[in-house]
């Protein structure tokens, strides 16, 4: 047994994973709320990605970091609702071949995140103005994040079938 | 029902709900979930839109995302039409799977009226929105709120196919 399996069996014995297991409305709540995150992030992160491609681009681009806090904000509530389902079935997780591309896409949406300030573009793109045209490598860094995280979404919905999760 | 039986005993629907393979219900279910975040993803960021998020912007050029919210909506049509057939004698006593169609009814007559709505706005503005407008919008995010857990919950009550 392997660091990660011992650590996945002992968190199973702890009273955050006991609780989940033992409140039958635990897991289908936290399913609800990581969908309605899941729908929070991609429509609101999706709504920049698309100004970037062009298709909105009529509008001026620097309210909508106002939808980027929503966006973030279903992050934050996935990434809860995501710890609570790991912490109550670690089992089904730590060996998931679907789990590890889950967070292999997650940390590559990341870095394309830190891409997108590190290389000036989020500075570029917030000065655009109603009709302009994003500077080609934020057309690519869009692209991107769409493909990562329709990725990520892949891989989770994947995990009872490349894996052994339910 | 015999149709009901058909529908889940026909070869097609064996190998989609029996095949190992990930292309067979793994997928489906999938591009079921993939097609919920174009859908409910776009049309509530429209609803944020018009609740006063971003309240600078123009509503009028939210309107060309409501063909994404179509191919969405007809992805889902699909995939949900094949997900109810492989399992249609249980579905269809799903207590939420007939609550979970009359949301989707109604947010889809809503996006129905938001295009209209959206294209009285004068383009390049960013004018008041009128109450009448908001109350839609509302609307829209309690109903898709409300269709999205009764899909959710179609997994744990009823009896399971």
């Amino acid at each position: 047994m392997g660091a990660i399996d011992s650590f996945g069996a002992w968190l199973a014995t702890t009273a955050p994973s006991q609780f989940v297991n033992n409140h039958n409305w635990v897991w289908p709540i936290r399913e609800t709320l990581h969908f309605m995150g899941l729908i929070l992030l991609m429509g609101n992160v999706g709504l920049l990605d698309l100004r970037m491609l062009g298709l909105l681009k009529e509008l001026p681009a620097k309210p909508l970091n106002r939808f980027v806090r929503w966006g973030i904000a279903g992050f934050v509530v996935n990434l809860v609702t995501g710890i609570v389902f790991f912490v109550g079935q670690p089992g089904q997780y730590v060996d998931n071949p679907a789990f590890h591309a889950k967070l292999v896409f997650l940390f590559l949406a990341g870095l394309n995140v830190l891409a997108f300030y590190a290389t000036g573009m989020s500075r570029q793109v917030e000065a655009l103005a109603a009709g302009d045209d994003a500077p080609t490598l934020a057309k690519f860094i869009a692209a991107t994040s769409l493909f990562l995280w329709v990725g990520v979404m892949y891989f989770g919905r994947m995990l009872p079938y490349l894996g052994s999760a339910f | 029902m015999p149709f009901l039986i058909w529908l889940r005993d026909n070869s097609t629907s064996t190998w989609i709900r029996e095949s190992e393979s990930v292309w067979a219900y793994p997928t489906v279910l999938f591009l079921h979930t993939f097609g919920m975040s174009m859908l409910v993803g776009l049309i509530s960021a429209i609803d944020l839109r018009v609740l006063g998020v971003g309240r600078q912007l123009p509503l009028r050029p939210f309107a060309r995302l409501l063909p994404l919210v179509w191919i969405g909506f007809w992805i889902n049509l699909v995939t949900g039409t094949i997900l109810f057939a492989i399992d249609a004698p249980t579905k269809i006593e799903n207590p939420a799977f007939p609550i979970k169609l009359a949301f989707i009814a109604v947010g889809m007559v809503l996006v129905k009226v938001a295009r209209r709505e959206l294209l009285r706005y004068e383009p390049g503005t960013s004018p008041l929105v009128d109450t009448r407008d908001r109350v839609l919008a509302g609307l829209s995010l309690a109903v898709w709120a409300g269709a999205v857990t009764a899909g959710r919950l179609m997994a744990y009550v009823g009896t399971r196919g």
